[in-house]
């Protein structure tokens, strides 16, 4: 792994990019690496591309933003748009598998394109609000960059307020994690 | 007496507005006054979700421009008063400013420069040097400093305060949108613990005893009827303006002794510098790096001798110009050669400095 991970995640408003993107901030930051997120807004109060962008290293962050990202997560067809232009040739483009019509707009300069059953899996096998925690298991899945248990204690400190209610919802949530990791995993391990 | 904000070192991952909120209680400020504008909304949300705790006060105002007069209300009513906007807001914001000019008040301002000109974009940019620096109908007689993270927001944040009492000049601390909205790991701090001593704010008006027998009289005044009484009153300060200058001036260089080039950014531009500069020299260039933290009153004497040793310079920052204009009135006369990289309302990477830089020695 390069000392310093670049990404990109970028989705329509709602599927929780800036959350995903803030929980592997947070989590690299208790990991004692350097984290540096800076969400990407407009002027827009809602209709936008939701786009975060995030670095981590283990020495000083210089600027906040970046040309090109080691990994580029799109998880709507305008997202994969959007993206286009921080993917290069050293990209690993993550984009979900159950979006149509994007064959023609995927990356063709980038290192590898991944796409991810993250929302068919939380259909299918949890339930569709835990899609974006599917995302985020796959981009640990497919970096390393954080630990799984960092990851967790991260979304723990995020989301406790919400488990301490319904507890359920933390089974749920990690499971998401947990599942994501392997689909990140195996794809990377399919594409070697 | 409400118990400290912060006590003990502690270690925080957090966004840039929050930052500032936190360095303003731990600087013993009293009040903010503010009207929302991104991309610093958040500096108000958070004062306003602490300062009660600590027995502090907010006053949300109609406009910029209110905020801006009450700010300087609030300093000549002896409390450390502050104010924080960006943009449109920032334009406002220049009539009050240059009235504590006038007045000689020590007001801090913290601005989250967004794009420019007009609505722009509520994103970045550092299009408000103009204005901060040498804005309003004066002479500029103002403290910029110039941030270039988050560390720095906290540490010159609660700098502002003691720059501005100290020398009742008004203080800005010139952040971007990317250090308002970004999140990363800082140290926050008791200033008193690290041997900080936060200067105590003291009322201009309504102080005790009969004006003339036990105290000189307050008189502060924005409007003068004769121009030679104004020109007297402008010279004085531009006078102890330009004495103080070099204690407040304040600079990082890197690797400047005996480089071919040196490039010049300031704020968080500079982070790309230090990036290029060590990947540069890892490559074997001689390239230094350079950046003015005060932007007012410049490090003039380290620009000087800067200029005299390096025989090329490289400006490099998110606006049109704005530092460049600032640098060159510094450096006007020297042989050196200057180059340019200016990217207004849009960030810089060190990728894109390094490539600049090898551009120019190639050439």
């Amino acid at each position: 792994m390069p000392d310093t991970t670049r990404m990109v995640l970028a989705g329509e408003g709602g599927q929780g990019v800036q959350a995903i993107a803030e929980i592997l901030a947070e989590a690299a930051n208790e990991e004692g690496r350097q984290a540096l997120y800076i969400p990407n807004f407009g002027v827009e109060q809602r209709g936008g591309v939701s786009v975060a962008f995030l670095q981590i290293s283990d020495q000083t962050i210089g600027s906040p933003k970046f040309l090109k990202g080691d990994i580029v997560a799109a998880l709507s067809d305008r997202a994969v748009q959007r993206t286009a232009q921080y993917t290069g040739p050293e990209t690993t483009f993550i984009y979900d598998s159950a979006m149509e019509g994007v064959a023609d707009e995927l990356p063709k300069n980038a290192a590898r394109v991944m796409p991810v059953p993250a929302m068919e899996v939380a259909k299918k096998e949890l339930q569709p609000r835990v899609f974006n925690m599917v995302i985020m298991g796959a981009v640990i899945g497919a970096t390393g960059v954080i630990t799984l248990d960092k990851a967790k204690a991260a979304v723990e400190k995020k989301l406790g307020y919400k488990f301490e209610k319904q507890p359920h919802l933390r089974d749920l949530n990690f499971k998401a994690l947990e599942r994501g990791v392997k689909l990140g995993s195996e794809m990377l391990g399919g594409l070697h | 007496m409400s118990e400290k904000a912060v006590t003990e070192e502690k270690r925080v991952f957090m966004t840039g507005n929050e930052v500032v909120a936190w360095a303003a209680l731990a600087a013993g400020a009293d009040i903010m006054y503010g009207y929302p504008i991104t991309p610093q909304n958040e500096v108000m949300h958070y004062w306003t979700r602490l300062a009660p705790k600590y027995d502090k006060k907010f006053l949300q105002t109609e406009d910029e421009l209110s905020a801006g007069f009450a700010t300087a209300g609030g300093v000549m009513a002896g409390r450390k008063a502050f104010t924080a906007t960006a943009g449109s807001g920032s334009v406002l914001m220049q009539e009050p400013m240059a009235m504590a000019e006038m007045m000689r008040l020590p007001t801090v301002a913290v601005l989250q420069q967004r794009g420019g000109p007009s609505t722009a974009t509520v994103i970045y940019s550092q299009q408000e040097v103009t204005l901060t620096t040498i804005g309003g109908n004066g002479e500029g007689m103002r403290v910029v400093y110039s941030t270039a993270g988050h560390q720095e927001l906290y540490d010159y944040t609660i700098k502002a305060f003691n720059t501005a009492w100290k020398y009742r000049f008004p203080t800005f601390v010139l952040g971007d949108g990317y250090q308002a909205k970004m999140r990363e790991p800082l140290t926050i701090y008791d200033p008193e613990t690290r041997g900080i001593s936060l200067l105590e704010p003291e009322p201009f008006v309504g102080k005790e005893g009969e004006p003339g027998k036990d105290r000189p009289p307050a008189q502060y005044r924005n409007t003068f009827n004769l121009e030679e009484e104004l020109y007297e009153k402008v010279m004085s300060d531009i006078r102890e303006f330009e004495k103080v200058a070099p204690e407040i001036a304040e600079y990082e260089s890197m690797e400047t002794e005996g480089a071919e080039l040196v490039v010049i950014a300031h704020g968080i531009v500079f982070r790309a510098v230090r990036e290029a500069v060590a990947n540069l020299r890892q490559q074997r260039f001689r390239v230094g790096g350079f950046r003015p933290v005060t932007l007012r009153p410049l490090p003039v004497t380290q620009i000087k001798e800067l200029v005299a040793g390096a025989p090329k310079i490289l400006l490099v920052e998110s606006s049109y110009g704005q530092m460049a204009r600032l640098l060159k009135e510094v450096a006007c006369g020297s042989a050196t050669e200057i180059s340019t990289f200016f990217k207004p309302g849009v960030g810089i990477t060190a990728g894109e400095v390094e490539a600049r830089v090898k551009e120019i020695i190639k050439s």
